[in-house]
Parts: C-alpha cells; sequence; structure tokens
C-alpha cells in the first residue's frame, strides 16, 4: 500500500454537515438550520430517491443554488443510479445540466457516469455515492486513480475501527452517515426489491415503490404487502412501518420475527468526538424523502453538536435535549450506532 | 392502482383537548357536503395558486378522503378544471387520511412530518400509497398552509 | 448448429465441510462442465478450505481438462479480506473473477473476468470495465435478456482484454438460488441469536441455506451468513433460444447439495445436444428445493416469477 507516499491534505478540523433536500424548501430550511452543504436529485431516476413529488426540476435546482451560494454554502447533487442500458443517454444529459448549473459537486456511482463526468467536465468534483459500495481503501483508490473522485461516502457496513482504517489510508475526503434510516443490506448491491416487484433501486432509484405496496384489512390485522408479497401484518395496537422490505417479519424454522432488520435508525452522535478524531471529512444525513421540518429540526441539532464537539472536543457530551429531538424523527423510534458499533458482534 | 379497505385506527399523540360532547354530536351529524365545501374553498384560496402544474395535473381527477377523528368528520374533496371542489359522500375514494384536528394543525403548520405520524399511527393512510405519497411531497414542497413565512430569495 | 453454450459451476455460496466440498468437486471433475469458479466469496470466517487447499483442488481439476477460475470475496471489510483478495490476484495460475473494486484495481492490466456483484447495467460501463483487461462479464443477476444484449451487443461485442483485441463473453446465472443482497450483518448467527464472532459456524448445517418463509407460509428468501439469497431456484433451463440471442456465450450453475450432478447433465444435454427443454424443466422441478423454479429476471419481471419460454 502507498497511501502515505501521496497522503492528502490535512483534513479539516470541523467535519462538514451535508443535509438531504428532496425539495427547495427542504433546501432553504436546511441552510437556515446550518446545513454546510445540501444534497439534492432530480426529478428523474437518475437519482436514488427517485419518488413522486420529490426532488429538483432544472428552475428550482438553479434557484437552490443561488440561495445556498448567497448564504456561502454549497449544493451536491446525487446522481447516483446506474445509467439503464436502455436509455443510458439520460444520465449524461443529467451530468451535464448539473455542470451548467454550477453545482458544487456531483455524488455518482456508476463508472459510465464517472467516465462521463471526467471526459466531459474535468472541472466538475466528483464524490463517489454510498451506492458504489467502496468498503476499502483500494476500492476508494480504484475511483481516486481511474476517475478523480475527490471524496467518497463509506457505505454503513463498517464498524467504526474499519472506519479509522479506511480513512487512514485513504487519498481522499472521507464521509459517513450520521444519521437516519438504515439499510442493513450493502448499498448498491440489493437486488431484494426487485426481487419481489422487478424494478431495480440500482436503476429506477426507488426501493420498495409506493406502486408496489398494498395495504389489508383482515381478521389477524392490517397485512403490508409488495407486490402481493406479505411483508408484515400488524396488530390493531401495533406501530405500522413502511414496507421495505428488508424490514419486515418473516418465518424462520418456526420463529416469526425481523430476519434481517427490525426497524430502527442510524445515529452516531455520541460518536463524534470519534469521527473527528479520525479526520472525518463530512457527516451525512439521510432523508431525500422526509419533510422539510424532519431536515430543519435534524440539521439543526447535528449543527449544535459538531459547532460543540470543535469547541471542545474533550468534553463533548451528547445533550439529552438533542437525543428527544432525534428521537422524535427516527423509524421505529429507536436509536442504534447502526453498524459503526455492530452491537451483533 | 392499488386499493385498500380501511384500515383499524388508534391515535396515539397527545391530543387537543376534546371538543365538548355536544359540539362533537353536533359535528357528527352534519352531512359530509358543508364541511367539504369549505375546505374546498379555503384551499382554492391557499393551495391552489402555490400548486404547480404538473402536480395538479397528477393529482386530478381522483376523490380523496379526510377524517377528523376526534371531531367524528369525513371530508371528500376531488381536483377537477383546476379547482378543489367536494365530492359526493359515496363511491370510492382512491387515499383515505385519518388523524386528530391535533396532528392536521401539525401538518398545516409545517411543524411536523406525515411520516413520523405514520410511523406512530397517529395518520393513517389508506389507498392507493403511491397518490399518497405523491401527495405528501407535494404538500411538503409547498410548505406550511397556515402561517406561510416569506419566501425564499 | 448452435454454437456452444459453455457451463460454469460458480461458487459453492455455502459452508460445505472438506469432505463434502472435496467430493463434489470430484463428481463435477467428470461432469460436462468447462469452467469452474473456486473460493469463498461469502465469508472469510469459513476455514475449512485454506488458499493452499483451494490452488491445489484448482490444479487437480484443471489437470482434468476444466478451466479453473479463483472468485475474490464480495464483501471486502477487514485487512486480512484485503490480503485473501491480493493472494488471488498474485498468483499467475489462473484467472480470477473480481468481487468488488479492490479487486478491479488489483487485477487492471491483465486478463480477468467480471462476477455478479460488480455494477455493470449499461455498454459504456461494460466499456468501462472491458479497458482494465476484463474478457468475460458475469451479468447481475436482476438484468433481463433484453438488456444484455444492449451491453455486451451479440453483432458487435465489446473488446476488453489487455491488448483490448478480445471480445468480451457474456455469462449468465443460469441456475440456483440467486444472490440478491449482502450485509455486515450474519442473518445466520441472528437467527440463532449468536454474535458473528462468535457464531459457531452454524451455516454449516444448513447446506443450501436456510429457508425464510412470509407468515403465510410463502417460501421466499434463504440466509446464508451474510448473504441473502432467494428461496426459489432461479432457471433458464427452457430459455436457451432467447439466450443465444441475447448474445448469451456461459451459464452459470450456483451448486446445490443435492442432484447437482443431475443438473449439469440435464442443462448440457438441453442447451448444447438438443434435449426436450420443457421435460428437462420438468425433471428439475421435481427435483427443486422450496420455493420452486423462477426465471422472472431472465424476462424483465420480478425475480420471483416463473415466466413461460
Amino acid at each position: 500500500m502507498s497511501a502515505s507516499t501521496h497522503a492528502a491534505s490535512p483534513p479539516p478540523r470541523k467535519p462538514r454537515l451535508v443535509c438531504p433536500a428532496g425539495s427547495l424548501r427542504a433546501l432553504t430550511l436546511a441552510i437556515d438550520a446550518g446545513a454546510d452543504a445540501v444534497y439534492m436529485g432530480l426529478k428523474d431516476a437518475t437519482n436514488a430517491r427517485n419518488f413522486a413529488g420529490l426532488n429538483f426540476d432544472l428552475a428550482q435546482a438553479r434557484d437552490g443554488i443561488a440561495y445556498a451560494r448567497s448564504r456561502g454554502r454549497e449544493v451536491l447533487m446525487a446522481l447516483n443510479t446506474f445509467a439503464d442500458a436502455r436509455a443510458p443517454g439520460r444520465w449524461f444529459t443529467a451530468v451535464d445540466a448539473a455542470a451548467g448549473l454550477g453545482i458544487d459537486a456531483l455524488i455518482c456511482a456508476d463508472t459510465a457516469v464517472l467516465a462521463h463526468a471526467r471526459d466531459h467536465h474535468p472541472q466538475l468534483r466528483l464524490h463517489l455515492s454510498v451506492q458504489a459500495s467502496a468498503t476499502t481503501q483500494e476500492a476508494i483508490e480504484f475511483y481516486r486513480e481511474r476517475y478523480g473522485i475527490r471524496r467518497a461516502v463509506l457505505p454503513r457496513v463498517l464498524t467504526l475501527s474499519q472506519v479509522e482504517q479506511v480513512c487512514r489510508h485513504s487519498t481522499v475526503e472521507i464521509e459517513v452517515f450520521g444519521f437516519g434510516s438504515l439499510c442493513v443490506m450493502v448499498e448498491g448491491r440489493c437486488a431484494l426489491s426487485s426481487y419481489a416487484t422487478g424494478q431495480s433501486p440500482n436503476t429506477a432509484g426507488v426501493c420498495s415503490p409506493p406502486s408496489a405496496v398494498r395495504w389489508e384489512d383482515g381478521a389477524g390485522g392490517v397485512s403490508a404487502r409488495l407486490n402481493g408479497v406479505l411483508i408484515d401484518r400488524y396488530a390493531p395496537d401495533e406501530p405500522r412501518g413502511y414496507p421495505t422490505l428488508c424490514k419486515g417479519r418473516f418465518d424462520v424454522d418456526g420463529t416469526r420475527d425481523y430476519a434481517l432488520e427490525e426497524p430502527t435508525s442510524l445515529n452516531t452522535l455520541s460518536l463524534l468526538p470519534q469521527l473527528m478524531d479520525m479526520g472525518i471529512a463530512a457527516i451525512k444525513i439521510e432523508g431525500r424523502q422526509r419533510s422539510p421540518a424532519y431536515v430543519e429540526q435534524v440539521t439543526r441539532v447535528w449543527r449544535a453538536a459538531i459547532d460543540d464537539c470543535a469547541a471542545q472536543p474533550s468534553r463533548f457530551a451528547v445533550q439529552p435535549e438533542w437525543t428527544a429531538a432525534l428521537g422524535r424523527w427516527a423509524e421505529g423510534q429507536q436509536h442504534t450506532l447502526g453498524a459503526y458499533d455492530r452491537p451483533w458482534r | 392502482m392499488t386499493t385498500a379497505r380501511p384500515a383499524s385506527l388508534s391515535a396515539s399523540l397527545p391530543a387537543l383537548p376534546p371538543p365538548p360532547a355536544a359540539l362533537r354530536r353536533l359535528i357528527a351529524r352534519l352531512p359530509v357536503h358543508p364541511p367539504s365545501l369549505l375546505l374546498a374553498a379555503a384551499l382554492n384560496r391557499t393551495l391552489r395558486p402555490r400548486l404547480p402544474d404538473d402536480a395538479a395535473a397528477a393529482l386530478a381527477g381522483h376523490t380523496v378522503e379526510i377524517e377528523v377523528r376526534d371531531f367524528g368528520v369525513r371530508l371528500r374533496l376531488a381536483l377537477r378544471d383546476g379547482r378543489f371542489h367536494s365530492a359526493p359522500d359515496h363511491g370510492p375514494v382512491t387515499l383515505r387520511i385519518a388523524a386528530d384536528a391535533a396532528s392536521y394543525l401539525r401538518l398545516l403548520r409545517g411543524n411536523d412530518d406525515a411520516d413520523r405520524l405514520f410511523f406512530e399511527r397517529a395518520l393513517v393512510m389508506e389507498g392507493d400509497t403511491e397518490y399518497g405519497l405523491l401527495l405528501k411531497n407535494t404538500l411538503d414542497a409547498i410548505g406550511p398552509l397556515l402561517h406561510w413565512p416569506a419566501p425564499p430569495r | 448448429m448452435n454454437t456452444r453454450i459453455a457451463l460454469t459451476v460458480g461458487p459453492v455460496l455455502y459452508y460445505w465441510p472438506r469432505r463434502t466440498l472435496l467430493d463434489f468437486y470430484a463428481e463435477v471433475a467428470e461432469s460436462p462442465a468447462d469452467t469452474v469458479v473456486l473460493g469463498e466469496v461469502v465469508c472469510s470466517r469459513r476455514h475449512e478450505m485454506k488458499a493452499d487447499d483451494w490452488l491445489s483442488l484448482g490444479r487437480e481439476l484443471a489437470a482434468c481438462g476444466k478451466e479453473v477460475v479463483l472468485a475474490s470475496q464480495a464483501l471486502l471489510e477487514s485487512a486480512a479480506d484485503l490480503r485473501a483478495m491480493h493472494r488471488w490476484a498474485d498468483q499467475p495460475a489462473f484467472l480470477v473473477e473480481a468481487g468488488d473494486a479492490s479487486a478491479l484495481r488489483a487485477l487492471a492490466g491483465r486478463p480477468f473476468v467480471l462476477g455478479p456483484h460488480i455494477n455493470v447495467y449499461s455498454e459504456p460501463a461494460l466499456r468501462e470495465h472491458a479497458a482494465l483487461g476484463a474478457i468475460r462479464w458475469v451479468a447481475p443477476v436482476e438484468l433481463g435478456l433484453d438488456a444484455l444484449a444492449l451491453i455486451n451487443p451479440p453483432a458487435a461485442p465489446v473488446a476488453g482484454g489487455p491488448g483490448a483485441d478480445t471480445p468480451i463473453a457474456t455469462e449468465v446465472f443460469a441456475f440456483g438460488r440467486l444472490p440478491l443482497a449482502f450485509s455486515a450483518r450474519c442473518f445466520t448467527a441472528r437467527h440463532f441469536h449468536l454474535n458473528k464472532d462468535d457464531c459457531g459456524f452454524r451455516c454449516i448445517e444448513h447446506p443450501d441455506g436456510l429457508l425464510l418463509d412470509t407468515t403465510e407460509g410463502q417460501p421466499f428468501l434463504a440466509l446464508n451468513g451474510i448473504q441473502t439469497q432467494s428461496a426459489a431456484q432461479h432457471c433458464l433451463i427452457a430459455d436457451a433460444p432467447a439466450l443465444r440471442a441475447a448474445g448469451v456465450r456461459r451459464a452459470r450453475l450456483s451448486p446445490t447439495a443435492q442432484h447437482f450432478g443431475t443438473v449439469t447433465a440435464l442443462f448440457d444435454s438441453v442447451y448444447n445436444s438438443g434435449a426436450d427443454a420443457l421435460a428437462a424443466a420438468a425433471e428439475l422441478d421435481a427435483l427443486s428445493l422450496p420455493g420452486g423454479l423462477v426465471n422472472g429476471y431472465a424476462h424483465r419481471r420480478p425475480g420471483l416469477e416463473r415466466m413461460p419460454a
């Protein structure tokens, strides 16, 4: 490994707070609440949150960039699905549009998309999306050498010590997830949703698509189905979840349980001092599909926490009101450290 | 298009104080129509001007039923010919939404998130899930219908 | 006469005892399979076979006339995982199948195989990987045959190899429980309430994975350590004309604990000797694991569906 021979410049002391925006309104609220950068996508399958009514057209993107820039913040565009074999040109057009808008960075996973950006817009800053599933420093190095990526977003599967290991050897900035819904599967390499519905999150940008969801009331309670497959059944007084396939209850060997993942959320607030110590460049909040109210309030908490931690890292403590505020917005109302801690280890 | 029959409901958010029993009985006896007409008129004034054309086109032609559980009120609306209208009491609906008045108020003020209320079963959506998400995302993007803040720029 | 569709025996995705594995490969050596992919691709904790064991097994299979490919792990997490990948990349004897981008970097400049977990979804993406030296492409399992024909056009295959002069051969996952997802979490250990690092290697008790049913009793998925598979077995035995039309040159058969010799023989007879596909499909139906046979993905449908060929 040759990382030490071309080590990155010293990382910024304070990780940048990168917040989600599913709409112009969410973008402005995130920036007003203290986001350093906002990430957004266009209204089509080129991004991994392709839901009806969500995302930006070009005029809204222009307004959002102007709003951010006038306040000294950044807008990143997620172009992080894989170009569909039938119409790869749409992805390349989206890259061209992003470059034309003067976006601060493009978040990509597909080598075809990265190559187009590298060849046609050499000035455009590229971030490697979590959808590229780069879990090692050598995988990240592959994308840096070939496509010139400047930052990599790490998959949520790594433990804290593995994140540290990657950080130490990485020649690009590292971004990690701080808060939000949790994919238990390695992102970008999960075909569960397409197995049940025929739509691949990798190319269509939607997991467990709403058009395939059906709710049924019956004697055993309310059933949630995905293209007919029973994902979960809720007793009348049980909290419900969106029927994301990996968060359903199934029978294994006569035991009915959340066989893959319980509906919980990731929250790494308490790890902030360690993450800053490692030189993490940016912390990402998940949730472009959530409301502007979620974006605003989660951003506010993380802004305060990062500022606190940067001011006095040794005395950092998670404030109870932060925990309470984040708890309100978490899916499943639970906080776990997710894979960064791996309680199942 | 997906369809579903009504699912069972129960509230879990701290609600507004319940309306006095007499008022509640009175409201519940009213036909669906007059409150629906009032709501349609209010939405034509507050929401319609802010609704983007593509969203209006996608939402049009479907009936949505809105139940305010603690008031015992059901309203039915449809967007037709570019305007909100009260819809007939009977017949199929594309989407049914049920919540307490407090939850609706929080959503209208932009203080809460439909996903969160849904996880807690304080808000129930039944019927066409895709249409429900489109409606939710469209309203989120528009922002609070009460206390509209100065638009950005 | 139709061109031969070569048969590849995919890596054993499950944790089998060493004796079982060696017996399995002794049978494979006698089978009509052209290529055998060796190595542990799912979980680095599995230790019945060491790297040297795989290499000597590879030499034996090569001596029996089989082409041998070593596959690298799909999800690399630790320094030890990276070392294991480099062990394959550094040996000169056999072709290597890349499981992730770390392997792509290590293999660049040499002929190699793109494994099914490398995300190639368009022709420009295949060109990017061809430029690294890839000579064979195992398509992601969720892609339809129509997409395969667009990504690596039968009339003008993408040129790969270190000299950019080798037409890339398309290989399709044609039989077996579909590898659908990977996680850092071990679902088998989770089911037994064990920690991943102290798992007791319980997956060795489930030679075809641990079945997961819906609450209605529909066989749906199979848990295989950190990998999630379909319960149903993907089966393209009746789709040979469509495979040929899509430019598919190779079919991957994923090992099962029972009847794998029959499976290989049936595919060879249908694909390459003109035997009746429907009769063979009926025979495979009778031997199938819970969940039955499906082929939806090949027809751009949900993977769990079964379409007429």
